[in-house]
Parts: structure tokens; sequence; C-alpha cells
């Protein structure tokens, strides 16, 4: 960390220190010695351009976290929200990234959003120590980029096959599993990852591909193949299903699974998150009892909820990664408040440190920046509706 | 000897109860795929040209049985004489929306090209041009993802055979296809206008010399095979749910099926259906599902190499 003092400063800083027992200012000055130094947090992400809902979802709930702890005059300090619009770019990013860095009073960073622009934009935070909280960057190899101010409150794109094998086989008991994927790298591989936990976990397991139908956009079969598949997953006598792809075949293929007769349990991942799913599941109550895995948190703080929607005039309910968002600016507001004195470098220290009971998990890192302990959701349809049960 | 034997009757039993559930699956698909190929082959019979746009027409009646499902049936749940009634119904609605949207693209998209004597390049990308028209239509109009059919009953296994339950959706498609192929059989066969049809299929000119018209044949050709077509979207929206995309993989299929018969020959159709629908199915058992296109057209290419003209031929313009 460079701290740019001039000698000035640093002496009205530390008789203040002395005198009025203000917590040091390092890298913001303050004005009046009575007064509360202001610190900024950053946001970078998307703000504009195509996944410009994402970024909007995220930084009110950033916004919302600031507000909060500012109101609560617990503070020695005063919080401020400076966003950074990397319209989630990689080429964008690095530009943003400087930008913030630059930015004297700003002492961490909720972001970045995308998994391509932290990996663009970590050089620079790094350099400058600043620490950078992810809500949703899922990369599994921004872990291993040596950087360590990044940290991430989402689980990363490797933990949630494993997890969704285990939670069938060990937490279910149902030892024998159809692992089915759509043939996309999405599905293909998160597909193998169940396939292969649950082979070590000592369930019999099966794998076939049946391709994304032309009737979903998603390839180029035709729907009447899940006839035929749900006749071979019935005809496995397997206890579990798991699907790797995306809503829309999922909802053909449990209308066949149901048509088949097929009575065990199906489990699917993200993709497959979404009302969509059973809006186009025929006949509708086909896709009761399906369990989707997410390692997006759904807010059900009713607290949250209403303060949020009073911000960002839309409602939490579909605002993905704006719970984690919350919980990166808190874990980053409760850093600073174990802090003497904040800097940058500080901020960074603490996080690896701290153990904090956030509104989704607890957040607590591991020494890479990855969030420790299970982090995936899984979620269960009920009388149509997705209904989150809790953490696997 | 005798774990082993027990093993082996065990697996064969699961073999067999496979075998026929893909089966049973296989000839309902079959039975689709002889509806939409139907409506390839007439068309073909009497101007010579594939109705590219036939998928829109499958597409456009599996909306609109759809819309009269959604609005008759909603949350309840029919069962007995409403059942009936509110099937029967939907393949009505379903056909007569295919056989709107045909009368439609023949006015639009052929007639004014035939008046023309234009090239059959001019059909094909007018054909073509059409379909992307109306599939872009109706994503706009009605949204671009999968909608799930309200159900006008309970789908159960109604009979096994060979112990494969044989499921109530899979019945109506079974009755409704053998209805509707063996009247449009009997139609062309016996009827003056299927005569007509025939006439126009075999000689145009002639045709008209001998007091056919023409342009009114070609005409109720599009509604027979339209309504056909928008009948069996309605069936398989029923099983599927409907979405803007959904003609164009069947349609592809059917036409296929068409060819394997013998384009122009309405019997081959549905035998080329039946046999594509029935085969595909069943070559899950040997492969996996994701081989079931590449299995479907290895056999389209090999039945052609030995028989270019289809399984029963081309028989345009013949009693079929």
């Amino acid at each position: 960390m460079k701290l740019r003092l001039n000698k000035t400063v640093a002496a009205v800083a530390s008789s203040a220190l002395l005198l009025m027992v203000v917590p040091a200012v390092g890298i913001a000055s303050t004005s009046g010695a009575a007064s509360k130094p202001t610190y900024t947090i950053g946001y970078e992400g998307p703000l504009s351009g195509g996944n410009q809902q994402l970024g909007l979802n995220m930084v009110f709930a950033v916004q919302l976290a600031i507000n909060q702890a500012n109101a609560s005059g617990k503070l020695p300090f005063k919080l401020t929200l400076r966003t950074y619009d990397d319209q989630g770019d990689p080429t964008i990013s690095p530009t943003q990234a400087q930008a913030a860095v630059a930015n004297k009073k700003l002492v961490a960073i909720v972001g970045p959003a995308f998994s391509g622009a932290t990996a663009a934009a970590e050089p620079f935070y790094s350099a400058a120590h600043v620490a950078t909280v992810s809500p949703s960057a899922t990369r599994v190899s921004l872990a291993t980029g040596g950087w360590h101010n990044f940290f991430r409150v989402v689980a990363d794109d490797g933990v949630q096959g494993p997890a969704d094998a285990d939670y069938l086989v060990k937490k279910l008991k149902l030892n024998s599993v159809y692992v089915v994927d759509d043939g996309t790298s999405y599905g293909a591989g998160l597909a193998g990852a169940v396939a292969a936990q649950a082979k070590s976990d000592g369930a019999t397991v099966s794998t076939a591909t049946v391709p994304g139908t032309s009737q979903c956009q998603n390839g180029t079969a035709s729907a009447t193949e899940y006839s035929a598949a749900a006749t071979q997953a019935v005809a496995s006598g397997a206890k579990a299903l798991f699907y790797g792809g995306y809503y829309c075949d999922l909802g053909l293929f449990l209308g066949a699974l149901s048509s088949a007769g097929y009575t065990g349990t199906v489990m699917s991942g993200d993709g497959s998150l979404s009302p969509a799913l059973i809006q186009g599941t025929t006949p509708a109550s086909a896709a009761n009892g399906t369990l989707l895995t997410c390692a997006c948190a759904t807010s059900t703080n009713k607290k949250f909820n209403s303060a949020y929607q009073a911000l960002a005039h839309f409602s939490a309910a579909n605002a993905t990664y704006a719970p984690e968002s919350y919980d990166a600016a808190n874990a980053i507001i409760n850093a600073m408040k174990h802090l003497k004195k904040v800097t940058r470098a500080g901020i960074v220290a603490e996080l690896h440190k701290l153990a904090y009971k956030g509104m989704t998990k607890l957040v607590k890192f591991q020494s890479d920046g990855n969030i420790a302990g299970s982090a995936i959701f899984v979620n269960k349809v009920e009388n149509g509706k997705i209904v989150q049960l809790g953490l696997e | 000897m005798g774990a082993f034997g027990h093993y082996l009757s065990g697996h064969f039993a699961t073999f067999r109860l496979e075998f026929w559930s893909l089966f049973v699956g296989g000839v309902a698909n079959g039975f689709l795929y002889g509806m939409i190929a139907v409506g390839y082959t007439l068309v073909y019979g009497v101007l010579r040209l594939i109705n590219f746009a036939h998928s829109e027409i499958f597409m456009s009646g599996g909306f609109a049985g759809y819309f009269v499902m959604k609005a008759l049936i909603g949350n309840s749940v029919p069962s007995g004489a409403a059942t009936i009634f509110l099937i029967v119904l939907g393949i009505v609605v379903g056909g007569t929306a295919g056989a709107l949207v045909a009368t439609l693209l023949e006015r639009v998209a052929y007639r004014p090209l035939r008046r023309r004597n234009a090239p059959k390049l001019a059909y094909l990308i007018s054909a073509i041009g059409a379909s992307y028209f109306l599939f872009n239509l109706a994503g706009k109009e009605f949204g671009r993802y999968s909608i799930s059919m309200p159900q006008p009953y309970i789908n159960h296994p109604v009979f096994h055979v060979f112990g494969a339950g044989v499921q109530l959706y899979y019945v109506v498609i079974f009755v409704a296809g053998v209805v509707m192929l063996f009247a449009l059989d009997r139609v062309v066969a016996t009827t003056k206008l299927g005569r007509s049809i025939r006439a126009v299929a075999q000689d145009a000119e002639t045709a008209s010399l001998m007091g056919v018209n023409i342009d009114r044949t070609i005409a109720l050709t599009f509604i027979v095979g339209g309504a056909l077509g928008g009948a069996a979207g309605f069936l398989f929206g029923l099983g599927t749910g409907v979405v803007y995309t959904m003609g164009f993989v069947p349609a592809l299929k059917a036409f296929t099926a068409a060819v394997l018969g013998g384009i122009g020959n309405l019997r081959g159709a549905m035998i080329g259906g039946l046999l594509l629908g029935v085969v595909e199915s069943l070559s899950v058992v040997f492969v996996q599902a994701a081989y079931i296109d590449v299995v479907a057209f290895g056999i389209l290419v090999a039945v052609l190499l030995f028989r270019p003209t289809g399984i029963l031929g081309e028989r345009l313009g013949r009693a079929a």
C-alpha cells in the first residue's frame, strides 16, 4: 500500500488521533476534525449494455447495505458508493479498475460481477491492495490467480456438481443415479461432475446424452426424443435422475418422464432454476418435486425484500445475486469496523480473518478467497412454485 | 447356472418391457409424422413443390389448440365426455387453423408465382420466406418460450402391451391418426375432389381441358393437407407444449418420411411416417438417444440408395 501523505496532513491526522480519538485516516483526508471520515466502497459490474439488469440487481443491494450501515449510527466513519461500469466486458474492465484504484477515498470493491472482467481487473486491484469481494464471479481459476485481495461470497463452478451428487447419494440416500446431459458444455460439464462424485460416493451411475431440441432453441434434436429417453431412464431402475442442462428441455423431459411412469427424484442445476420450467412442463404438475440447485440464493428475508423493493422499485425475489451483493458489501463493512485504522491493505487482511453471519450464508473465506463451507442452495418445485429449501 | 439363468431372464424381461415401451412411443410419433407427411405429399402431387412452410401450418394448429384448451380448461381437470369433447374440439380447431394458414400461404406465397409461371426456385424461396415470416411473427406475438398446454385429461396408462403401458395420450394419437388418415385415403380414392386431385397430379393441363378447375383443386389440396398438419400440431402440443419453433424438426422428419415412403404417394407418406417413428424410437435400445437423428437420417440415405423413389415409389396421380 502506498500512502501519499504530506507532512501537514500527517501532522493534523496524528494530532487529531491523539486529541480527539478519531480513527486515523490513511487515505482520505478529513476537513473538520470532529466530522467522521468518509470512505468509498466501489462496485464494478455491468451497468449498461445487455447485462445491465444483473448489475442493477447488485448495485441496489450494495447501496442498501451502505445506507443501512450509515443509518445505524454506529460507524466511526461515513460510507459512500461509487460505481464503475465495466459492461461485464473484460476489455473495459481494466480501465474501470484503474479508475477505481486512482480514487483515493475508495477502500474496497464489491465485484467485479463477471469472471472474465474479474480476471482482467485483478492485476490492478491486487497491485493496489484493494479488496474485491465478488457476489457472482464463479470461474474456478480466479481463486488460483495468486491475487491475495480476491474474495467471493458465491461457490465456484467446480463446487456445484459434487455438492449435488453428495446431496442425492449421501443426504437423500439414493444409491442409483441416472445422469443425463443436454450435450452443451455447461450441461455436460455439470453432469460429468455429478456422475464422477456419485460414483465415488458409492452409487450405481449410468449416463446418457439427450441433446437439446430445436423446440427450446438449444440444439437441433426433436422433442419426440424425450419419450424414448424417459423410457430408458425408467428401465434403468435408478432412484434418482440428474439433468445437466437448461429449463426448457428439462420441462419437455419431465413431461415425458411422468408419462413413462418415472417415480424417482429428479434434480437439476442452476440452468434449470427458472419459473419458466413450470410454465414449459406438460402437464405442469410433472414439475412438482423437482430439485433445483444453485450457488445463488433467493432472498426469503422479508425485511431485506421490502427495503430492497423501496430502494430499487423492483422485487428482490427475481433479483439474481442481490442477496450475495448485500452480503459482500456487509462483509467489507464488517471488516472495516474491526479496523482501528481503515486502510486498503487492512481490509484485505481483515477479510481473510472474517467470520460474518450473512443473509445467505456464513461469510468466511478460505485462504484462496473462496467461500468456506457449503454454499450451494437447493430449491424444490412445490405445487407449481419454486421454494428454497436451504443450503445443501 | 440357476442364478445366471435367473439374471438372464430378469434382464430379458427388462429388455422386453423397454422394447415395447419404445415401440408404443414410436408408433405414436409415427402417426404424427404421417399426418404431417401427407400434407407434403399432397401438395407435391399437385404442384411438384415442397411446401417448406408446412412446419408453420403445424405450429399454427398447435397454438390454436392451445388457446382453446386454455380458455376452456383453465385449472379444472376434465374427465369423461368433457375430455372427448375437448380433444375433438382441439383437433377441429387445430385443423381449421392449419387449413386457414395453408389457404393463406397458397394465395399469398404460391398462386401469384403460378400466375407468372415463376421458376421452381422462386417457389422454394417464397416458401422459406413465408416460413420465417410466420414463425417469427408467432414468436413475437406469443413469446419465445415453451408453453405447456392445459391437459383435457389426466394422462395414465389405459392398457398394456406385453407389460408396456399405453398412455391415454398415445391412445388419442392412435385413434385420431387412424381415423384421419383412413378418411383422407378414402377421400382421395373415391370422391370427386379426390379424382380432381389425382387428375391434376397426373397432368394439370389435360385435367383443365377435361373441365377440372385447377385453382380450386390446388386450393382444396392445401386445405386438406393443412387441416391434417394443424390437427397434428394440436396433438403434438398436447404432449410437449407449444412454442414458435415447434414445427421445425417434426416437419423436417415428416418431409423425410414422405420421401422415405415415396413423395407424392399418400400411403407411402403414412408408412414412411410410422416406420421413421418406430425405427428412431427403437434405435435407443441399441444406441443412445443422442443418436436418434443419426439413425433416422442414416436409414433415409440407405433406403434412397437402393430405392431412389422411396419404399412404395412415386405414384403421382393414382389412387394411392
